[in-house]
């Protein structure tokens, strides 16, 4: 024991002052009670006015004290539940606690057979499921896509009924409306084997997009609603573009996030106090040569650590990203701008970082990289846990033992640590030239392709309920029955 | 008698160096052959040590304390092997080249040969040509192994060889040579008979050579 002594658990990272978190944070307070936002949704209008939001028309006005009250509202810490039981896939939301997975909808995927992009299929989603599931740094699933080849209204459903007995980590699901977040829901609640018992143990987490600049439409209200109402975990999340439809610099464009977010935030609150709820969203610019929405851009990277730093300084878990690139397939560039997303990502402690697996700008899935990111999140994660130091670990003992012209291979200590103070890769390769050649001189693209490959022909994630199956079965007949009838 | 030799291999493949040579003991006290406790205990055991440090189920640390194991179980056998006539599998001889103070590479190689089953003989580091032919001529190797880690120092095992060549005993061993900046045309370059480009590979060389 020694007195005085203190130690740093992991690396260190900071970037904004106090005094610019408070400017940042006085800043978002201003803009949902000066500017507010527009809300295109009666009932959430209602609500909010009821808990004494200024409302004019479709504008919705949220003086502070309303906003700290939700903030003050929502839990800093809480748990995300494996299906299964299986501890090792809960994730526990808290401080300092990082954790990764996909995100939700683009339109095409890469063919893990052919590695071509082509438009997104159900199959793709038991694809990604299991892929995640087998992956030791993802921590959570979503379904890198929009499901094409099913009834339009009801990709969202398939995509989930896909998806959920094909991991046991916990799942973010997205749906267009409330309907097909009913059918989401259902599904949970009869592996949960009822309302109350998914309350006390929440397995998804429900994704909302309110628009930029300072809008919600109905439907992202609608869906809001229906997670609060039935205590389902949400994400509010935004996905401003800087200098398009958001302030040209980071910090006007945190500000503006936040104020998206926090606007959904006060209205779930109002519905369900205490409501798990993760602050949002995307925040990256707009490349002003190509207009694209950049994923791979450093100021993602800056703007999402800004909003880290924000949404931790009020207490709120943050909806990061990290590991996407704008590259179009599996090469250099998506590994520089995946790998240091992820890095920074971690560095911030983001608490879900999500995206892990987009390419193209976010146009198209790809498990592939999701894969080969898993590779840069063990690296990663290696570096965040820092450097031990205790009476053993500084080993004076074991350097006098061995002292000069010696060697540490015999010593138990090396034994007792040697497979925890080291990373060993799964992907990246330390063969000697020789044995490279020997195995025939596999780039890492070819070794992610295998990964990939060997998971979906061997990994066997834990199943299902045989009643959810049969459940899964009905509220899907149910769903198409329910877009028939308004036809 | 078979549960023996089972338990051997189980305690090779632990890396357990104080079991080992214990049951080595008990197995010749209860009057099993000593070439039948080698073969259908220790080797079996190194065997499979080899084959999952292949496959990387088994780690370096792990591997060297099977090695250890397997030496010190080997070292109660090896007197009864010589004395009925056993032809055991070979004696190396190891050094790290004059001017060259490094150590490690050439200690690791050693250490799996010896969990090969074969008798080392380190020379250590800094060996000059005159030292290698000395050692030679005392403890008539079937092998010499040299090692350098550095592009100034890799010379010397051209020089050694040479030395070799003139004391006139060049045709009664085996040279192989490795390390960092080596590669196998230099190893042909110089005139030695291999070339190991890691400790595994050292090891398996020189069994080949042995063989």
């Amino acid at each position: 024991m020694r007195t005085n002594y203190r130690t740093n658990s992991g690396v260190r990272f900071e970037m904004l002052s106090k005094d610019q978190l408070e400017a940042l944070f006085n800043g978002v307070l201003h803009t949902l009670a000066y500017t507010g936002l527009d809300v295109h949704h009666e009932e959430a209008r209602d609500i909010l006015k009821g808990i004494g939001a200024w409302v004019d028309g479709i504008r919705v006005r949220i003086p502070a004290y309303l906003v700290k009250r939700s903030l003050d509202m929502a839990p800093r810490s809480f748990t995300l539940f494996a299906r299964d039981g299986n501890p090792k896939h809960d994730i526990h939301i808290d401080p300092g606690r990082g954790h990764f997975g996909p995100g939700p909808t683009p339109p095409n995927f890469i063919d893990v057979d052919t590695l071509e992009r082509r438009p997104y299929v159900k199959d793709d989603a038991r694809i990604v499921a299991t892929v995640c599931d087998a992956l030791p740094n993802i921590d959570f699933c979503e379904s890198l896509g929009t499901v094409s080849d099913v009834t339009t209204e009801l990709a969202a459903s398939y995509e989930f009924a896909e998806m959920f007995p094909n991991t046991s980590k916990p799942i973010v699901a997205w749906s267009f409306g409330a309907e097909d977040g009913e059918d989401i829901h259902k599904i949970a609640v009869a592996e949960a084997g009822g309302q109350e018992a998914f309350e006390k143990r929440p397995t998804y987490v429900h994704y909302c997009e309110p628009i930029s600049p300072l809008l919600s439409d109905d439907k992202a209200i609608d869906k809001l609603l229906f997670a609060a109402r039935h205590r389902v975990p949400l994400i509010f999340t935004p996905c401003p573009i800087a200098g398009g439809t958001a302030p040209v610099t980071a910090a006007g464009t945190i500000i503006q996030a936040a104020a998206e977010s926090w606007m959904g935030l006060t209205l779930a609150q109002a519905i369900q106090p205490g409501l798990p709820f993760f602050m949002g969203g995307v925040l990256s610019v707009m490349d002003m040569k190509e207009t694209v929405f950049s994923y791979g851009a450093p100021e993602l990277s800056l703007m999402m650590a800004g909003v880290a730093e924000l949404a931790h300084y009020v207490g709120l878990p943050l909806w990061q990203t990290g590991g996407c690139t704008d590259s179009k397939i599996l090469d250099a560039q998506a590994a520089i701008e995946g790998s240091l997303s992820c890095f920074f990502s971690a560095l911030t402690g983001g608490d879900l970082c999500h995206d892990v697996g987009y390419t193209e700008s976010g146009m198209t899935g790809s498990i592939l990289q999701t894969a080969m990111m898993d590779e840069a999140i063990g690296y990663v994660r290696r570096i965040t846990r820092g450097i031990e130091v205790n009476e053993d670990t500084l080993a004076t003992d074991v350097i006098h033992n061995v002292g000069p012209n010696g060697h540490y291979l015999y010593e138990k200590h090396t034994r007792k640590y040697f497979k925890t103070e080291f990373w060993y890769p799964n992907l990246c390769d330390r063969h000697s030239y020789e044995e490279w050649e020997a195995e025939g001189k596999k780039p890492m693209r070819d070794r992610v392709v295998e990964r990939v490959q060997d998971i979906l022909s061997t990994h066997q994630p834990s199943s299902i309920k045989p009643e959810t199956r049969d459940a899964i079965k009905q509220i899907l007949a149910a769903a198409e029955q329910r877009v028939k009838d308004k036809e | 008698m078979s549960e023996i030799f089972e338990q051997l291999a189980t305690f090779i493949i632990e890396g357990d160096d104080e079991k080992t040579p214990e049951l080595v003991q008990k197995a010749l006290d209860e009057g099993l052959n000593a070439k039948d406790i080698l073969d259908n205990g220790l080797i079996i055991g190194m065997n499979e040590v080899g084959v999952r440090f292949k496959d990387g189920s088994m780690y370096m640390p792990e591997v060297l304390m099977s090695a250890k194991a397997m030496h010190d179980g080997q070292e109660l056998l090896r007197p009864l092997l010589a004395a009925a006539k056993v032809k055991q599998s070979g004696k190396i001889l190891m050094g790290t080249v004059k001017g060259d103070l490094h150590d490690i590479g050439k200690n690791l190689v050693s250490m799996m040969m010896e969990g090969q089953g074969m008798e080392v003989i380190n020379l250590g580091f800094n060996v000059d040509p005159e030292k290698f032919v000395a050692a030679i001529k005392e403890h008539k190797p079937d092998v010499v192994g040299m090692s350098s880690m550095l592009t100034t120092t890799m010379r010397f095992m051209g020089h050694t060889i040479k030395a070799i060549e003139e004391a006139g005993l060049r045709d009664s061993v085996k040279v192989i040579v490795g390390g960092a900046p080596l590669d196998a045309a230099f190893g042909q370059r110089i005139g030695a008979d291999g070339y190991g480009y890691n400790a595994g590979d050292g090891a398996e060389l020189a069994k080949r050579l042995l063989a």
